[in-house]
Formats: C-alpha cells, sequence, structure tokens
C-alpha cells in the first residue's frame, strides 16, 4: 500500500476521511473462555484473519490466524482462547484519520486492527486492509461525481433544458459616470460565458463588445442597461441608455471620431475607437440614437462554428 | 522572454502578484485603453507598458487577457487597481524609466510589438 | 539628427508644416495623456501619439516640441491639422505601433533621457 500512501491525493483523503467511515461493524467476537477448537471454524466461516477477544465488554486480546497454528503446532490440547491470544493489541479509534491505519497495516504486518470507542474505550468494529479501500474510493467516488456535477450543470444547460427554445438573459445595471465600476459588467458577463462552456474566441470578442458599449454608457450617459441573451446559436447584447444620444451615427463609427470631453482621454478613453472596436468583434450591430432621449446598441454574436468565422474582422 | 527578465531589464518593482515565470512574447506599449483591445494579437503572452494607472488599465488587461502590466516613470497605482489586478491574477510592475526609454530598451532586447508579432506568425 | 532625417529613415508620412523639418530633435517622448506630456515632456522632444484631436498642437506648442508623430496610421482630424499649420507644429504620421517605432528610433540615438 505504500507507494499508494505517497500519492497526494490519497494521502489528502487519508486525513480528510476517518477510521469509523471505513470500519466493519459487523462484530464478530469471542470470549476469553472460549475453546481454540472453535476459533477455526469462526475464522473461516466468517473470513477473518483475526478475532478480537472481549471479557464483559472489554477488548482483552486478539487471537488471529498465526495463534491457530502455533496451537496446532503445539499439538492441539484443550485449551481457551485466553491461553493463546496476544494480549498485546494493536488499535484504533474511531476518531482517527485513516492515514494511521494505514501506516500502522505498513507498520505491524496486520490484516486488521480492533477499533475503540475513545470515550469508553468500547469495541465498535474492525479496521482491514479491504475496508480501507473501499473507503478511499467511496469517498473518491463521491467527489468526482460532485465535480463532474457541478461542471456539467453549468456547460451542459441548454440540452438539459427540455423546450422548444431555451435561451439564458443576463441582465446588468450601468451607473454612468462610475470609472471605478467602468467595465465591471464587461467583466461579470465573461466569467458566466466561460461557466456556461462558450467558446473562449467567442467569450473574448463578446467581452471586448460589451466593454466597449459599457464604456461608452459610462461616458456619455447617466445610467443605463446591458441586457444579455444567450441562446445556444448566438449570443444578443443590448445596451440602452438615457444618456445625450448620437446625431451623426455614421460619423460616429469612423476610427477616431469622438465627442468625448477631454478629461475622459486623460482616463485612457474617449480616443474614438469604441463603436468601431465592436464592429469588429461581432457579426452583426446596430445602433440607435434619438438626440436627448438615449441609444441603443445591439449586438450579435454567433456562436454556432457553421455560421462564423472566428477571425476579428480588420485589423488593429 | 520570461517577466523575471523583463523586471531585470526595467529595474522595475514588482507591485502584485508573483508569477514572474510568465512568458512574454509581445510587448504592447499604450495608453489607450480602447486601442489596447483593438490589438488582437495581446491575448495570453503579452506585456502592457502604460503611464495610465486607473483601474481600467487593469480592466482591460483583464478583458483582453492580457498577463502583465508595468507602469512608468515609479507611479505607484491606486488601492483599487492593485486590488482588481490581486483578484485577476494579473502582474503588475513599476520601472522609473519613461515609455520611450522603457520601450527604447525591450526593443533592443528583441520582443515585437503586435504588428511585427503578426508577421511572425 | 533632424525631423527631416527622420522623415526618410522611418518612412513618414507628413501633414503639415514641411518647412520646419531642420529642427535638430534632442529627444524622444510617447504618451496619450495630455496632462503626462505637458508634466513631463521636454523642448526639443519628437512627440509619438494616439491622439488625433486639436489639443494635442495646444500642448506641443506649450512644450515647445519638435513635432508630433501618430502612430498606426492613425490620420490627425481637419481642425489638428489647420491649428498645427498655424503653429507651425510639423505632424507626421507612421504606419507602425508605438513600440515599434519607439524601439526604432531608440535604436537610432534618439534617447527618452537628457
Amino acid at each position: 500500500m505504500t507507494p499508494y500512501v505517497k500519492a497526494p491525493k490519497i494521502r489528502e483523503l487519508g486525513y480528510e476521511l476517518k477510521v469509523r467511515d471505513a470500519m466493519d461493524r459487523n462484530l464478530i467476537t469471542v470470549q476469553p473462555e472460549t475453546p481454540m477448537s472453535k476459533v477455526r471454524g469462526v475464522l473461516r466461516s466468517n473470513r477473518i484473519s483475526g478475532i478480537p477477544v472481549i471479557d464483559k465488554n472489554k477488548l482483552v486480546g486478539v487471537v488471529c490466524v498465526e495463534d491457530l497454528v502455533n496451537w496446532l503446532r503445539a499439538g492441539a490440547d484443550n485449551c481457551s482462547v485466553e491461553e493463546k491470544m496476544s494480549k498485546n493489541v494493536v488499535t484504533l479509534y474511531t476518531d482517527e484519520p485513516l492515514i494511521h491505519a494505514i501506516n500502522k497495516l505498513e507498520q505491524y504486518g496486520f490484516f486488521h486492527f480492533p477499533v475503540l470507542e475513545r470515550s469508553n474505550g468500547e469495541l465498535v468494529g474492525t479496521i482491514t486492509r479491504e475496508g480501507i479501500i473501499r473507503g478511499l474510493l467511496k469517498k473518491l467516488e463521491i467527489d468526482y461525481r460532485e465535480e463532474e456535477i457541478r461542471h456539467y450543470r453549468a456547460s451542459h444547460v441548454f440540452e438539459d433544458m427540455i423546450a422548444d427554445k431555451t435561451s439564458l438573459i443576463f441582465q446588468y445595471y450601468v451607473a454612468g459616470q462610475d470609472f471605478n465600476r467602468a467595465g465591471e459588467s464587461a467583466s461579470a458577463l465573461k466569467k458566466t460565458l466561460k461557466r456556461l462552456g462558450t467558446h473562449p474566441e467567442i467569450v473574448r470578442r463578446a467581452a471586448i463588445a460589451v466593454y466597449e458599449a459599457e464604456m461608452n454608457l459610462v461616458i456619455f450617459a447617466r445610467s443605463g442597461e446591458i441586457i444579455v441573451k444567450v441562446d445556444p446559436n448566438q449570443i444578443r447584447i443590448e445596451v440602452e441608455d438615457s444618456g445625450p444620444g448620437i446625431p451623426d451615427i455614421e460619423k460616429a463609427m469612423q476610427p477616431g471620431y469622438s465627442t468625448a470631453p477631454n478629461w475622459v482621454r486623460e482616463l485612457g478613453f474617449g480616443a474614438g475607437m469604441g463603436l468601431n472596436n465592436i464592429k469588429k468583434c461581432v457579426d452583426e450591430m446596430n445602433v440607435t440614437s434619438t438626440v436627448g432621449k438615449g441609444t441603443r446598441v445591439e449586438m450579435y454574436v454567433a456562436t454556432k462554428k457553421e455560421s462564423v468565422s472566428y477571425e476579428v474582422k480588420g485589423t488593429g | 522572454m520570461n517577466l523575471a527578465k523583463i523586471k531585470e531589464i526595467l529595474k522595475a518593482d514588482l507591485i502584485v502578484g508573483s508569477s514572474l515565470e510568465r512568458e512574454i512574447k509581445m510587448i504592447c506599449a499604450c495608453d489607450l485603453m480602447s486601442d489596447v483591445l483593438s490589438c488582437v494579437q495581446t491575448r495570453f503572452s503579452s506585456l502592457l507598458l502604460t503611464n495610465l494607472i486607473h483601474p481600467q488599465t487593469v480592466r482591460t488587461a483583464e478583458i483582453a487577457e492580457i498577463p502583465a502590466i508595468c507602469f512608468m516613470r515609479g507611479k505607484e497605482p491606486q488601492d483599487l487597481t492593485m486590488d482588481l489586478a490581486k483578484k485577476n491574477d494579473i502582474v503588475l510592475l513599476s520601472t522609473s524609466f519613461s515609455l520611450y526609454e522603457a520601450s527604447g530598451r525591450l526593443y533592443e532586447e528583441g520582443l515585437p510589438g503586435c504588428g511585427e508579432y503578426r508577421e511572425a506568425k | 539628427m533632424k525631423l527631416k532625417e527622420l522623415v526618410e529613415k522611418f518612412d513618414l508620412q507628413i501633414q503639415c508644416a514641411a518647412d520646419r523639418l531642420e529642427r535638430e530633435i534632442k529627444g524622444g517622448y510617447v504618451s496619450d495623456l495630455l496632462s503626462d506630456v505637458i508634466a513631463n515632456g521636454r523642448a526639443g522632444d519628437v512627440w509619438i501619439t494616439l491622439q488625433i484631436h486639436q489639443n494635442i498642437v495646444g500642448v506641443a506648442s506649450l512644450k515647445d516640441l519638435a513635432a508630433i508623430i501618430i502612430i498606426n496610421g492613425r490620420q490627425p482630424e481637419e481642425n489638428t491639422i489647420e491649428k498645427a499649420k498655424n503653429e507651425g507644429i510639423p505632424i507626421m504620421v507612421s504606419k507602425m505601433c508605438a513600440f515599434e517605432l519607439v524601439g526604432r528610433l531608440y535604436n537610432a540615438g534618439i534617447s527618452g533621457t537628457r
């Protein structure tokens, strides 16, 4: 077992699991008065290699195969378990980490140990090599299952839902003029799309497009909303604000054209690249605006392989 | 070239992060965030050199997937900038050189900018 | 190095004030933040930037910069060119990105420190 114990995951589990998690509670015991002749039968029918000896609820010894063999060799005379048992019993407590059991197995070369309840010293079970292996495997399987469920749940959401059409809607509220928080929605969307298992290139493009739109909102408007609708075929993003509106949309789309106030430039923005960047990242884009009322930017990013080329259109 | 070597060349201080073994394949020297975003090549293995110490620098780096930023003229970023960098696992460095000097020195070491990196592909 | 040599050597496109190219270049500065250039720019520097709006002319004038080089092939706004003509500030355009242009200028001996 030693090579396995050295493996970090097994060791970790060995500390996490306790002896009580892997022990066998089916107690087979004998008493000190039990005749040795009965021992062979008990060992065989229960397929064990050692039997704890109990005297008035207390563990007083263990009689195992070796003891039986020695008794047979010595003539198999009429005597009780008490005379042939090992009195120096190596035991474990229920609350000890399983790694102690593993170590003791190595150390002593026994195949089994009695397990006692720490509070009253009562025998409550036995721990064997098979029990340890079973306990570890069971825990590994539980961990694996939990991880699988967590992962599966997020990325297969569309396949699991039973409907003619399934879509997820994420809404983000954006406060205008707040440059410390600007970009939070784009960042949140990016993490969300990643969890959904969206292709990384699509995530990047969507995140950049939303970021640029969000920045425009923060620079020009008092407040606004970003609504992202995700379905298996595409991501639809709508950014709406109640800002000043865009008088000349065509001009605004030109790279380098900007109506941003000067102080915005000192924050690294307002260079007039925003709308153009969005256009390069998305498959379809629509800007509508009414001066004095607000602006709405609609964008579509296709997510099905057949309907989109992954290259960002144009160059930097 | 890895970040540790770049840190040496720029005689820079490490402000946030510890992943100096990160490999850097190209440099983006820019103060305008929109332009950083439109440079598609930046992701995964580029270093952003900038004069701008505002938290937006880190947000842009996060969206563009740039793993490290170096500020110029010994400027120390604001607390919010540092917090965002820690949260998003972005390394922050600060050098006392100007953006011009820093760019010149790194260019001499053979690191490409976006244009040349594109051609190499 | 004179501005004239710079234009030839790095294939820059002159947008205005072509008569001012005899000026000797003292150093280089790259920044897109106006406040930064106002604080740290020095007379005789060539200023490399992405900004194309007319405020850059005001800054260049104030700091007596030798010229403005706009990168990434960006074209300055019409207002900007007009203003630069009036102030006698040469504006040039390079197709390269900041890092590459600065790298080459540095290599050619134009330093960032005095």
